[in-house]
């Protein structure tokens, strides 16, 4: 008993990490309180604001440390328990430094059919990092995404949680990875609906950056 | 009058074609937000419910509930207290993707039945509680949600009357469970998203206790076109027992895939040649009907088969989200197995244990079969697993864990007994 209290089998997190921001970093600007206070407006209470604001902690700190959360509870009134609670119940917050592009590969079942799995070593290969990793650069994280709902052009990923690059292939990926390390944003992709292809010819959206069909998913060579 | 059998002239009217219909202009010149008008001016509340009722909608997130049953039920009007709306756009079901295209090419339809579902339950305000893995669309909504406040179709004295209701967007951040109903009103009240145990439905104790309504996005979407066109017209659609236009999202080993509207009740061999055919030429193997959750069909149980609530359960399994995965005889059904059981045990919220450990067990199970270290017996242990889990939970998501598992071991058992290496001492030795 006195081996198992010396040694938890799981392991808890530090009480008193060492922070990776300063306090004069920690603080959100007048022009960002004053976005909080909309989305608080929006609530009956100010709970309801949590997951908007540590959507715009993530997008200003990159990631959610403790004192980061601290910093969104004090905003906010809410415990700490609160808001750390929230954070680590979604999988779309991160709570540990990611690299500057977090590639979220979809390997649900219409995209592993379809050569999710494919993509998803052949990024791990080019960029030499495993799933769920940084790589040594530290400029992209692969990651493993459940379905993305957008299973017609699979295969498919998303990019730091923004645009969705559709119909994936290792070729499509090496232009895709040359823009971002070139700093070129990704263009937002409207796929045409087969019915609209037939009646109007072209995608309803003529203020789309860029336009794709659905097209026949190739075959996959792994499942896993 | 459009039967299924007809769907070669069918006319789509959740996604007409028309050019730029996402801008608020062309919406309006195509008689956008003329519906609601009339029943701002012209209608009580319980007439809208009436008519709601009459169209035979039911709910398009998965359940099937008929939709102005579920109107029905807010209760009477307590000036005193909220009550709000809840959109459901977290659409996370493995395979669907339907709702995703509805708010890219016509949001303003979604936000018109948001508005005619908020008069006719007397609310003030719909949450649209969108994934947050759609950040793009999210925008690009927020944009025509803006400008549709800037013409006074939402917000205070909309359209000139005394009403006043408020469309505010919520954006989720990677949970499938929020999907749940009584999980998203938990996740908006800002909390862990862990399901509440009903009863209390949401319309008696919804997000902070206030009466609430949760609809899908398609079958908000629906709304203004009965109020438009009357419920007779909408009733008439398609199946006669679940009316009305459908989003078909088809996916996997199909030439053609995409999100198709179609009336209800369309035959599966009739959606699989409008979506070119299987790819390469081959066979079919195995349907998903309607997402993740529904029980696998095999290919010789899908002729005569319509998409709609009877004639899927008929054939032994389920509607869901319309969301259709065609797999071809290549495919390996232990790795797809396999793979959806890590969809659940990934998104087990953890809160009943039935579900918790018994996702993770399922995924240990068929890892091991799939690595060829299964045993016979593993097949008995995980339908016996099922049924430990079905009915005992919270929510309905161990349920949903538990169907695609039995019934794709029952379906194509020679594929997993094939994996697996016989027992070789008896089970009770
Ligand atoms: C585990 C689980 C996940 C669900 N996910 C969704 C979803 O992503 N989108 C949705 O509209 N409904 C989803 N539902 C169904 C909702 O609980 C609810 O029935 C639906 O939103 C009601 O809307 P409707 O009556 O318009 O269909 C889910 C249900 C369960 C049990
Ligand atoms: S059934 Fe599963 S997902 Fe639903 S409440 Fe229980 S543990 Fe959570
Ligand atoms: S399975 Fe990959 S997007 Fe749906």
């Amino acid at each position: 008993m006195a081996d198992f209290i010396r040694n938890p089998v799981v392991r808890l997190p530090d009480p008193d990490p060492e922070p990776h921001f300063s306090s004069d970093e920690l603080n959100f600007t007048s022009d960002e309180k004053d976005r909080i206070s909309a989305w608080v407006r929006q609530y009956p209470t100010s709970d309801g604001a949590v997951m908007w604001t540590l959507w715009l902690a993530q997008e200003k700190f990159g990631f959610l440390p403790p004192e980061v959360l601290q910093l969104v509870a004090t905003e906010l009134g809410l415990p700490y328990a609160q808001v750390y609670g929230v954070a680590t119940f979604y999988t779309q917050y991160y709570k540990e430094k990611k690299g500057a592009f977090v590639l979220d590969v979809c390997t649900c079942f219409s995209c592993q059919f379809t050569g999710g799995y494919d993509i998803l070593a052949y990024l791990e290969e080019k960029l030499k990092v495993k799933r769920g990793h940084t790589s040594p650069c530290g400029r992209f994280t692969v990651q493993e995404a459940e379905c993305l709902g957008a299973c017609g052009s699979a295969p498919m990923m998303q990019v730091n949680n923004g645009p969705y690059a559709h119909h994936l292939t290792p070729e499509k990926i090496d232009t895709l990875i040359q823009a971002m390390e070139t700093g070129q944003p990704l263009p937002f992709v409207s796929i045409t609906l087969p019915q609209d292809e037939d009646e109007m010819g072209d995608n309803r959206r003529s203020d789309a950056d860029a336009i794709e069909s659905y097209q026949t998913p190739p075959q996959s060579k792994r499942t896993q | 009058m459009t039967k299924a059998g007809d769907w070669k002239s069918y006319q789509r009217v959740l996604l007409p074609p028309v050019k730029n219909l996402h801008h608020l202009n062309i919406y309006r010149d195509q008689g956008g937000y003329e519906a609601l008008r009339r029943v701002l001016s012209e209608k009580s509340p319980q007439d809208v419910i009436g008519e709601m009722k009459r169209s035979g909608l039911r709910g398009r997130g998965g359940a099937g509930f008929p939709t102005g049953l579920k109107w029905s039920f807010m209760p009477p009007v307590d000036p005193d207290k909220p009550r709000y709306l809840c959109c459901n756009a977290d659409e996370s079901e493995p395979g669907t993707f339907k709702d995703r295209q509805l708010m890219e090419y016509n949001p303003h339809l979604l936000f018109e039945g948001i508005l005619i579902a908020c008069y006719a339950m007397s609310m003030r305000a719909c949450y649209l509680y969108v994934r947050g893995e759609y950040a793009s669309w999210i925008t690009l909504m927020e944009q025509e949600l803006s400008k549709a406040y800037e013409a006074k179709l939402v917000g205070e004295n909309m359209m000139g009357t005394q009403q006043h209701m408020d469309i505010i967007i919520h954006k989720g951040a990677g949970a499938y469970i929020c999907g749940e109903e009584t999980s998203l009103m938990e996740s908006l009240e800002g909390k862990r998203a862990y399901p509440r145990i009903k009863p209390p439905f949401p319309a008696q104790s919804g997000i902070w206790g206030a009466p609430t309504t949760i609809n899908n996005v398609e079958t908000l979407a629906c709304a203004p076109l009965i109020m438009e066109r009357g419920g007779g017209w909408f009733a008439g659609i398609g199946a006669e027992k679940n009316p009305g236009p459908l989003l078909y999202g088809i996916s996997g080993h199909v030439n053609r895939p995409g999100v198709y509207e179609y009336p209800t009740g369309m035959l599966i061999t009739d959606l699989l040649e409008i979506a070119g055919g299987m790819r390469g030429g081959k066979k079919l193997k195995a349907l998903v009907p309607g997402g993740a959750s529904v029980p696998v069909l095999r290919a010789d149980m899908i002729d005569g088969v319509t998409m709609d609530i009877e004639s899927l359960k008929e054939s032994g399994s389920m509607l869901g989200t319309a969301g259709m995965l065609f797999l071809d005889e290549d495919t390996d059904m232990v790795a797809f197995l396999r793979r959806v059981a890590r969809f659940y045990h990934h998104e087990s919220c953890g809160q009943c244990t039935p579900c918790r450990e018994g996702t993770g067990w399922m995924e240990n199970l068929i890892t091991r079969i799939d690595d060829g270290e299964g045993n016979l017996r593993d097949l008995d242990l995980l339908l016996d697993l099922c049924d430990q889990m079905e009915g005992r939970t919270v929510c309905a998501l161990a349920d949903a864990a538990a169907w695609p598992v039995r019934n794709t071991i029952n379906r194509f058992r020679d594929d997993f007994e094939r994996r697996c290496r016989p027992s070789s001492w008896a089970v009770n030795a």
